[in-house]
């Protein structure tokens, strides 16, 4: 009997000693962990991943999930660039930003928000991992990882001025509740600055940037400040001596053949990949015309009249700087596509067909813009009758731009500039205006102009030669510093229409309020029922709330940003 | 498994499981048998526990009453059997007995409550037993659901969704993780709710529930609670099989519609609105005059006529012709809902074998179109004695289910979709908003139909095989070897919606294919001994335990035919794309022992001690022990206690002990993992090929360890009457230590978009009492009637939190959380402004609760509780003759609940969709005593955010069941050659009293940090089904 017990006792005490310890460990499958990082492979692998979040796209997302778009294209709608598009319902959210009614649970300030973070830290990730590394030259990767930090913080900084910095000090303490207690420009000049002493000026693969892209960015970083001088520098150095020029044609900036270009300074390089297109546009999904020639989704970002307004030239083919809102660009807005219409004759800069859809010209190839039939907004809706055109690709062109979403939404392949050389062009000009360097002011101005003028117009659609009455000249000279700053600060709107700057420049410019009232008033001339629905624009708008939800998780360490 | 077949080889090779191939010698016992009856009806007594006193040879009485063991003459057999009173009988010559018991209180009957069971009057620690004859009244898909209202201190919260599981919780809320409790079924062990939809209920026999320190020899897995049940099994030496059969069939409907704007109201609330707004009203559909004109048909109705590129028709090529009131979308995807079930066992045994064999099927649709439940399931339950000191058994259980789910958001749609527009347009197809003045919302009847062939399908099989050697007297080895194994696959098919405004160019064919595997071996020694007035029964053991799963999903686009018989990842055009896969497994070795000692039935201790070792903690975290202490004094027993008084009984317990919680939606929780991710990592350098990336996905938390409960417990329990009314209370605090949830302030809005670590934030206590009340008798002409009342009450209290600061719930809602967790408060409050009346505009004003003068985001405060002042359960049982009659009702008082479906339909948040009947009082320059802000286009964020007009009473008060039998006079059953016949008509949730405004009030809450948010749940249905128990 004892044998028996004995026996018993013997499994418990083999099964006790002799298994336990290895039983009960478990490997983490198919994971990566902190060790096997520690290489070239993983820098490379983790690097990959911080460009990865250029795209907008972060695991975990927070807020609303149009909010992260990477093109800020949401930007341009806070502006009086573009209007959120669609019917009034669709995207409520975004219609209450658009409409002045700000508030900071507003989910698409905290995806954006979201999204800047991600990318912040996911760069800090690879300078932690380089720092724990002790053998092995990383400065290459160093670089381009501190480039991307720097990237990121500007946009935080531009956004909600008073932000935390998060350090990779912080990332490798786990420390990401720091306060917001100003700006952080500091911190951001210094990874340009490290990142124009370590890059190389040339890269094998064109998204990634190079100590001329960094000078630039550099440079803009002191534009924000208005350090003039600085800037100026910075930024004549890359015109004078970097690589970069203008494309022949203006649209091929936004075509397959100009994709990667010479005037490509920094870009997030977008594709459609096969199956879901993870590596498309996700966060420009809704921006096609709806319904329309490829019936995609959504009927989102339609530009305003009033950025169409901006295009008319006069005689001498030069922009209307202050009068460009006296008299509108003749609005299809109301009538039906079966009704008669007829498209505007006045002179209008070439560039304006190549950025605002408008009945009767063509659409990227895709035939003439019926008006109303192609707009998902009803008359009833605030959004307009024009469509976007930069963000979306030209016919014979999908192969390589469109891509799938999960649904059958459409993932643009089209890269989005966060900085081209035209922009680089018209800081240096800025700066030099700023400096009273009108000559250079001139020059550059004169350079977009000349490429705008020499450009393939827009033609049309029946064969009968330009498609409008195309006017652009190059400026004879600036009369003095202010008429200097106000056609450098017009040709950006020209130039860079619909790509995401404008919000920010007119923040800077320190107009934001007045513009912003003015063009409540204008654009309700042909969109009546706009101005009614908006509240007025309010002087704390011009830094974003911080978000309700990210107050909430900090733990303290962030306040809201003043009136909020 | 490898390791465990690598453990398994090792012992076979050193010939230690020779123990489990031992012979034995014959003993002298003589096979006594018999048949246990209602003293009343003759009915057999399935489930009685009869045992020999002063051993620990016992046995269950079989689904005719019958019974077998092994005893002698002289032996005392004690029997009991819940719900009627103990007997005792002394075995003389006769070893085929007839027992009848008469209807009363057991303290005697055999509850499982561990490795090993224990006579209910001998427990010392809170274990409350389900009713199952009762419980199993109602057409219960799932038995956790047979747990509410009858178990008190435990909530559950039923989903009216056909296949998904209850919600329960064991007092109070201590953990923010997974709060399901630990379920035994048989041998196999679970804390997946989900697993109990394979179990047919009619299968079960038993339901415990450990509350409190006696859960403490599951240790580790134990602070939620331990719900054991086991299942029927025959009994030996039957005279012959026994068959029974039980069916059921009814419907169902929904129950409760909030009241939504018809045409006519939808129209004047634009009208009102713009109005409001300082416009001059018009509509695309309701056109500009000063009353809004409802269309005959609808305008500018058009839908794609084809694709690539999707091209809508032109104006009037379709129409769709409205109807008068509108469409009423509820009524439009809900459907009366058909419920049926049949049943069939067969339970038999001889001398040395028994089995009971059942085989059953449940289709059960939901109230929701195109959403249901249907289960086949088989199961075998056997055990042979080889000699009289090895016995070996299995129960074995295999399921087929399917869950159609439909669709998650139908609900809300069919609350926001315009009336106007109607559900089929005049060619019969389905409508769509892509007119203008429709909003966006998608059709909820086409949703539902498209999801038809949608389908989730599981194979589960899961059971044990066991051997028990009795070494000598009293000492038993077992050895469980129990396994679950699971497949799942599913087909969700999105198909293309012609008729909606954002009409999808491409159908796309999702496949998840998921297997999980678990075992877990146990072996014990358990130790029975009567010595004069000291009685001891005590068990050791040894388990190892391992989980396992891994799954894929896979979608594909681009599908020519939108036809079932072409759904195969093969027939898509687009590329294939791996939605997820994922790998991994858990692990939990533990040694445990426990000691049961009473000295003449009058005075009980019991002491448990359990080591577990976890694989999801690394270094000294890995290994924790849980000790746990009880003792009981059976007042009664002593010579002071007056005879024949009032009391009859008086019995006194308490216990203390440490339970564990080691269950985390993770199995690496403390390192720091790493994935390439084709989706978030890669990036295309040059625009064209793409490279691959890696990011950080889960944050680590090396220094995480178990989450603990220290649970007290004092209870009493009284007789009185003759034990006609017993009174039951138990007072209990429990401390959660150490609390594991997600640290969202660690990894915050500022962090890396990793995954945030499980940490152990804090501790949180639950104090509480649980009180049953229950009353039984027999009138002298035979008129039966049973009262019982069950009321729980838990006070919850944050004690602390990691760095003192505050915890948001659920980030998912628009405009941010709504409930939040704090030091000193209950555990997720609601949080947000007050408000304090309507403005001038009818806008809303808020309180300025820190007085400076400006109202924003800092004077949110504490709104409302989702933590009830006490739920119940009563349950009033009747029978005369061969009627028999029960009624139960369930309710909770004093919560609140967040009502967050009126984002959609009290605010302009979709103007043109539909709204709450709520709003038809809104505030207007001439109706200003309102609560309900003026309508507007353009509606402030803030009203929409978390604010009081959300807060509802959420009590209620449920007739959740109720029952009416009758069981066929033996003469005629006997007639037809059939033991006995009961049909029954049965009616759920008949009646609901509640002043919430939403569908139910019983919410099932996101996670414990978010309770209370009412967010498209299920609606309630309300059913009755015609059913009967044959038999043979």
């Amino acid at each position: 009997m004892k044998k028996k017990i004995f026996g018993f006792m013997l499994i418990t005490s083999i099964l006790i000693t002799a298994c336990s310890d290895e039983f009960t460990t478990s490997p983490a499958i198919g994971a990566l962990s902190d060790e096997a990082l520690k290489n070239e492979v993983g820098v490379n692998l983790l690097l990959t991943g911080a460009y990865s979040s250029l795209n907008g796209v972060r695991a975990n997302s927070l807020g609303n999930e149009w909010g992260v778009a990477p093109d800020n294209w949401i930007m341009d709608v806070l502006s009086d660039d573009a209007h959120k598009g669609s019917t009034d319902d669709d995207q409520a959210d975004l219609k209450e930003l658009e409409l002045m009614n700000w508030a900071t649970g507003n989910g698409y300030f905290y995806a954006k928000w979201g999204v800047v973070f991600a990318g912040i830290n996911r760069a800090n990730a690879v300078i932690s991992l380089i720092n724990s590394i002790p053998d092995g030259d990383f400065s290459a990767q160093l670089a381009e990882a501190r480039f991307l930090r720097g990237h990121f913080n500007f946009e935080l900084q531009k956004m909600w001025g008073n932000v935390p910095y998060i350090s990779d000090e912080n990332y490798t303490n786990t420390e990401f509740n720091q306060p917001n207690s100003g700006a952080i420009w500091t911190e951001v000049e210094a990874d340009f600055q490290y990142a124009v002493d370590n890059l190389p000026s040339s890269q094998g693969e064109i998204g990634r940037p190079t100590s001329w892209a960094a000078k630039a960015f550099l440079g803009k970083t002191y534009l924000y400040q208005s350090k003039w001088t600085e800037a100026s520098t910075l930024l004549n150095d890359v015109v004078d001596n970097g690589p970069y020029s203008l494309l022949p044609d203006y649209v091929d900036n936004f075509r397959a053949a100009g994709e990667s270009g010479p005037e490509s300074v920094f870009a997030v390089q977008f594709t459609a990949d096969d199956g879901q297109s993870y590596n498309g546009n996700i966060g420009g999904a809704l921006n096609f015309p709806n319904p329309g020639p490829f019936g995609a989704c959504c009927g989102f970002y339609q530009p305003t009249q009033d950025l169409l307004n901006a295009y008319q030239t006069g005689t001498d083919g030069l922009p209307l700087l202050d009068t460009y809102n006296q008299q509108d660009v003749t609005s299809d807005f109301g009538i039906a596509s079966a009704d008669a219409f007829t498209p505007y004759a006045g002179s209008l800069d070439p560039r304006s067909d190549y950025t605002v859809g408008r009945r009767g010209i063509d659409y990227n190839g895709y035939g003439a813009h019926p008006g109303q039939d192609w707009i998902r907004a009803t008359p009833q809706d605030y959004s307009g009758p024009y469509l976007p055109k930069k963000n979306v690709y030209w016919d014979g062109e999908e192969d390589v731009n469109q891509g799938t979403g999960g649904w059958g939404q459409q993932l643009s392949g089209i890269n989005y500039y966060i900085m081209r050389y035209a922009d680089v062009l018209l800081m240096a000009a800025e700066a030099a205006a700023e400096t009273s360097d009108l000559a250079t002011a001139l020059a550059n101005v004169n350079e977009v102009r000349a490429r705008a003028k020499t450009s393939s117009y827009m033609q049309a659609v029946d064969g009968s030669g330009d498609a409008a009455n195309y006017v652009v000249e190059p400026y004879v000279a600036f009369a003095d510093q202010d008429i200097a700053r106000k056609a450098v600060r017009f040709e950006r709107r020209l130039e860079l229409g619909m790509e995401g700057h404008r919000l920010f420049d007119l923040r800077r410019w320190d107009i934001a309020e007045q513009v912003m009232t003015d063009y409540f008033a204008n654009e309700t001339r042909t969109i009546t029922n706009f101005g009614p629905k908006a509240s007025a624009y309010q002087g704390i708008y011009d830094i974003f709330p911080i978000p309700l939800s990210a107050i909430d998780l900090s733990g303290g360490a962030l306040t809201q940003n003043p009136g909020y | 498994m490898i390791q465990f077949i690598h453990c398994f080889k090792w012992h076979l090779q050193r010939g230690s499981l020779l123990l489990m191939l031992l012979a034995f010698c014959a003993s002298g016992y003589a096979q006594v048998s018999g048949t246990i009856v209602d003293d009343k009806s003759g009915e057999p007594l399935i489930g009685a526990s009869i045992l020999v006193q002063g051993t620990s040879t016992g046995v269950i009485s079989g689904v005719t009453g019958e019974f077998s063991l092994d005893a002698k003459q002289g032996d005392v057999l004690k029997i009991s059997y819940i719900g009627y009173a103990d007997k005792t009988v002394t075995i003389g010559a006769e070893t085929n007995l007839l027992i009848r018991l008469t209807e009363g209180l057991s303290f005697d009957e055999i509850v499982v409550v561990g490795y090993a069971s224990q006579t209910r009057g001998d427990i010392t620690g809170s274990v409350a037993s389900v009713d199952m004859s009762e419980a199993l009244k109602a057409p219960v898909v799932n038995a956790a659901e047979a747990l509410q209202g009858r178990v008190t201190g435990v909530t559950v919260v039923v989903s009216g969704r056909p296949g998904d599981a209850p919600k329960i919780n064991v007092r109070g809320f201590g953990t923010s993780n997974n709060t399901n409790p630990l379920y035994i079924i048989d041998g196999v062990q679970t804390d997946d709710p989900n697993a109990l939809n394979n179990l047919s209920t009619s299968d079960i026999q038993q339901m415990n529930v450990l509350k409190d320190a006696a859960a403490a020899i599951y240790g580790a897995r134990a602070s939620n609670g331990v719900v054991i049940i086991t299942t029927k099994g025959g009994g030996y030496n039957m005279a012959r099989p026994e068959i029974a059969f039980s069916a059921f069939t009814g419907s169902s409907n929904i129950s409760n519609v909030p009241g939504l704007l018809n045409t006519q109201q939808h129209a004047d609330m634009i009208w009102q609105s713009q109005l409001n707004d300082g416009g001059t009203p018009e509509h695309p559909q309701y056109g500009n005059g000063s009353t809004p004109l409802l269309p005959s048909s609808i305008q500018g109705y058009t839908r794609v006529v084809s694709y690539a590129p999707t091209t809508f028709a032109p104006a009037g090529q379709f129409s769709a012709a409205t109807n008068g009131n509108g469409t009423n979308w509820v009524d439009a995807i809900t459907q009366s809902a058909p419920v049926s079930s049949v049943n069939f066992s067969i339970a038999n045994g001889e001398k040395n074998g028994k089995y009971y064999l059942s085989a059953g099927y449940l289709k059960r649709d939901g109230i929701i179109q195109q959403t249901g439940f249907e289960r086949g399931n088989v199961k075998m339950n056997s055990e042979f004695k080889l000699g009289n000191k090895l016995k070996v058994g299995e129960h074995i259980n295999v399921a087929f289910t399917n869950t159609k789910l439909g669709v998650n958001e139908a609900i809300e749609n069919a609350s926001r979709m315009t009336p106007l527009l109607p559900v089929l347009d005049d060619d019969g197809e389905y409508t769509g908003v892509a007119g203008p003045g429709l909003s966006n919302t998608r059709n909820p009847a086409a949703q539902l139909y498209r999801s038809r062939n949608d389908y989730n399908k599981r194979l589960s099989i899961f059971g044990d095989v066991y051997m028990s050697y009795q070494i000598i007297e009293g000492l038993t080895a077992k050895t469980v070897l129990a396994g679950g194994f699971n497949t799942f696959n599913s087909r969700y098919f999105t198909a293309l919606d012609p008729e909606h405004g954002e009409p999808i160019s491409t159908n796309t064919l999702a496949e998840q294919n998921q297997t999980a595997y678990n075992w877990n071996w146990t072996n014990t020694l358990n130790y029975q001994k009567s010595i004069g007035d000291h009685y001891i029964n005590a068990i050791g053991g040894v388990e190892a335990l391992k989980d396992q799963g891994k799954g894929t999903g896979i979608s594909r686009q681009g599908y020519l035919f939108e036809d079932p018989n072409f759904y195969l990842l093969s027939n898509g055009s687009g590329a294939p794309n791996i939605d997820y896969v994922y790998s991994g497994y858990n692990t939990l070795f533990s040694i445990f022992g426990s000691v049961n000692y009473s000295f003449q039935d009058k005075y009980f201790a019991t002491v448990t001690l359990r080591q577990d070792e976890s694989s999801r903690f690394i270094g000294d975290n890995k290994r924790d022990i849980f000790p746990s202490l009880s003792a009981g004094w059976d007042v009664t027993k002593e010579a002071f206690f007056p005879q024949g008084s009032v009391l009859s009984r008086l019995k006194l317990k308490g216990s203390w002990g440490q339970l564990g919680n080691q269950t985390l939606p993770a199995n690496n929780p403390t390192v720091n993992i790493s994935n390439l991710n084709e989706a978030l990592a890669n990036y295309s350098f040059n625009g064209s090929s793409i490279s691959t990336g890696a990011l950080l996905s889960q944050v680590g938390n090396p220094d995480l360890k178990w989450e603990t409960s220290v649970s007290t417990n004092f209870g009493i329990e009284l007789g009185l009457l003759n034990n006609k009314l017993i009174i039951n209370a138990e007072f209990y605090n429990i401390d959660t230590k150490d609390l594991i949830t997600r640290d969202f302030s660690l990894i915050s809005s500022t962090a890396i978009d990793a995954g945030a670590p499980l940490v152990n934030l804090g501790d949180i206590r639950n104090r509480g009492v649980d009180l049953e009340l229950g009353y039984a008798d027999k009138t002298a002409g035979g008129f039966g009637y049973d009262i019982s009342f069950y009321v729980s009450r838990y006070k919850n209290e944050v004690i602390s939190l990691i760095n003192d600061a505050p915890v948001a719930g659920r980030q998912d809602l628009r405009n941010g959380a709504v409930t939040r967790t704090e030091v000193g408060g209950e555990m997720s409050y609601f949080y947000g402004r007050n408000i304090t009346g309507l403005d001038d505009n009818g806008r809303f004003v808020y309180e300025d609760v820190n007085n400076d003068g400006v109202v924003n985001d800092d004077d949110r405060t504490n709104i409302g509780s989702p933590h009830p002042d006490f739920t119940y359960g009563i349950n009033l049982k009747a029978n005369y003759k061969g009627f028999d009659a029960s009624v139960f009702f369930t309710g909770s008082q004093g919560n609140e609940i967040y009502n967050y479906n009126k984002v959609f339909t009290d605010f302009g948040l979709f103007f043109n969709g539909n709204r709450s009947t709520r709003v038809l009082d809104a505030w207007t320059p001439t109706n200003t005593d309102t609560d309900v802000p003026a309508l507007t286009g353009s509606y402030p964020l803030e009203e929409a955010s978390a604010n009081t007009y959300f807060i509802e009473d959420g009590s209620y008060f449920r007739l959740k069941n109720l029952q009416v039998g009758y069981t066929l006079p033996d003469a005629i059953s006997e007639r037809a050659n059939i033991q006995s016949v009961r049909i029954y008509i049965q009616g759920s949730n008949l009646l609901t009293i509640t002043n919430y405004s939403g569908y139910d009030p019983e919410v099932i809450s996101y996670d414990n940090l978010s309770l209370g948010v009412d967010r498209q749940i299920y609606p309630l249905s309300k059913g009755i089904t015609f059913g009967t128990n044959i038999r043979f």
